[in-house]
């Protein structure tokens, strides 16, 4: 039985045993999430908060100390689950031996898809992979497992990405053609769990974002929720000689203006406030 | 099942691309030219010596061949992270492990097909008559092998390879142990000995060097029982193993 929403996540916690006879860590602590279809979720943390962990229960490949997952209301790891997925793992490697263009075709093999060598060259070619179809990936780049890694989960054009640090170690001409496939990808109906630590990059292309620190959530929201429905301006005086600013909500600014004036304060400038991401993440982590 | 066999074939072209099942042929082959070239005192007697050592040493190729090819091919996948995007997405872990064990199961029973190939060009040269059973010893060989390379799987799910080697080593030891001599070991418990005996594998019912070493025939209903034997002890093996998998955690 499936229901709509692509994943599900309830309470989950999972422990790791740090050393044998000692307490346990938990890693991820009581997380509660839900992936809306069509929806690109943005998974922030820093380093050790928790996101891979979560990543890999919700995939299947590490079982939660208590809580579940499921992925389209099904049981991570399971046939039907898989079948719709698509995952870029963090440092994605696959077996040397191969070349991109026979990894694609083995894959294919497994999935049971059909399609051509041109199919697979064509999807090469999305990723930025043409001209090394047929070299061997012990030769191939980071960046160009990264591609291949992004190849083989697009080519069952699944209704889930499951994106673990795509673009880490990509220069930044490669990240801005990830960014614009996962929107193309987001474009034709699939639905993305993406981990980053690229804010800007969550920023342009996530509609909602969960921030983790130390293995809980302490934010959630749409961007424009997180950033701030209300808009603010930073207005710049002089008091005596010196300078001075003040940040006020917009449907202050006019009143505050006419304080500053009337106490003889001469403005000297007024400026729209942004609140940026990176603001928001550093609050939440901070706290 | 056809996700099983695309990646048993990735495995067997991953392995026969790599150097350590020529290395372990080619030294089962040396050994057996070596084997050869021990003098002897009469035709009957070195026929009789260049098989029972020739099929001895094509079983412990079988042993090392099973350690060489599998005992490191899961500590591999976990460590360098290929296991991940098989068993997250195209592969279940049965169709994994089902599949690397297929892959390396023919590269096995290829290498073992060769050197008794090579067994019996080299009676053929030596002018030796070649017994007609040798082929069905050959598939009980490769019986035993796939048993042995099972038992690698197993343990290579918990232990390393350095340890993987020792253990897999000691049951073959005691797997080839009469129940007496078995017995023997721990003379103080003969009953919990013998209870424990029965448990471990009996992988004498491979081993037909003898008669065939001295012109005796084997029934052909011993062939067809040692060999679903081995196929069952495999199963068996190969089931223990995907319990360890299934609990196992892929960090």
């Amino acid at each position: 039985m499936t229901d709509g929403s692509p994943i599900v996540v309830e309470h989950l916690v999972r422990a790791f045993q740090i050393k044998a006879g000692l307490a346990r860590l938990e890693a991820v602590k009581d997380v509660s999430f839900r992936l809306e279809q069509g929806e690109i979720l943005g998974f922030l943390g820093h380093n050790g908060a928790g996101k891979t962990t979560t990543m890999k229960c919700v995939l299947g490949l590490l079982h939660p100390t208590s809580g579940r997952a499921r992925v389209w209301g099904l049981p991570p790891g399971s046939p039907g689950a898989r079948a719709r997925l698509g995952y870029v793992p963090e440092n994605p490697d696959y077996d040397q031996s191969f070349s991109s263009l026979e990894l694609l075709r083995v894959f294919a093999g497994m999935r049971g898809l059909p399609g051509t060598d041109t199919d697979w060259k064509k999807l090469l070619e999305r990723v930025g992979l043409r001209g090394w179809e047929t070299m061997r990936l012990k030769n191939h780049s980071k960046g160009m497992r990264q591609r291949l890694s992004l190849a083989l989960a697009l080519q069952s054009k699944p209704g889930l990405l499951v994106l673990d640090e795509p673009t880490g170690g990509l220069d930044p001409i490669a990240r801005k053609e990830f960014r614009d496939i996962i929107l193309e990808e987001n474009a034709r109906g699939a639905s993305i769990f993406l981990s980053s630590h690229l804010l800007s990059e969550v920023e342009s292309v996530c509609n909602r974002v969960i921030i983790l620190n130390r293995g809980a959530v302490v934010r959630t929201g749409t961007l424009q929720e997180l950033l701030g429905g209300e808009e603010t301006h930073r207005v710049s005086y002089l008091e005596g000689q010196t300078a001075k600013e003040v940040t006020v909500p917009s449907i202050e600014l006019q009143g505050t203006i006419d304080m500053l004036r009337g106490k003889g304060f001469p403005v000297t400038g007024v400026e729209r406030s942004w609140k940026s991401l990176e603001e928001v993440f550093l609050s939440a982590t901070e706290a | 099942m056809r996700g099983v066999l695309v990646f048993s074939v990735m495995t067997l072209r991953m392995l026969f691309r790599k150097r350590t099942p020529w290395g372990i042929l080619t030294g089962v082959l040396l050994a057996l030219f070596a084997i050869a070239q021990v003098p002897s005192f009469s035709v009957g007697n070195q026929g009789r010596f260049i098989l029972d050592f020739g099929l001895f040493g094509i079983e412990l190729g079988a042993l090392v061949l099973a350690m060489g090819l599998a005992a490191n091919l899961f500590p591999h996948d976990r460590e360098q992270r290929t296991v991940m995007p098989l068993v997250a997405v195209p592969l279940s872990r049965w169709q994994y492990l089902l599949g690397r064990f297929l892959g390396a199961a023919m590269v096995q029973a290829s290498a073992l097909l060769v050197s008794c190939a090579g067994l019996v060009v080299i009676l053929l040269i030596r002018g030796i008559r070649v017994p007609e059973d040798i082929f069905p010893a050959t598939i009980l060989i490769v019986s035993e092998g796939w048993f042995l390379l099972a038992t690698v799987f197993f343990f290579s799910f918990f232990t390393s390879p350095p340890l993987n080697w020792p253990l897999t080593t000691i049951l073959f030891v005691l797997s080839q142990m009469s129940v007496r001599d078995f017995v023997d070991l721990v003379p103080a418990s003969p009953d919990l000995m013998r209870g424990l005996r029965l448990l471990l594998p009996h992988a004498d019912v491979f081993h037909i060097k003898d008669p065939l070493a001295h012109g005796f025939d084997v029934a052909p209903q011993f062939f067809a029982l040692a060999v679903f034997y081995g196929l069952c002890y495999t199963a068996f093996m190969l089931s223990l193993a995907l319990a360890v998998f299934r609990g196992r955690d892929l960090k």
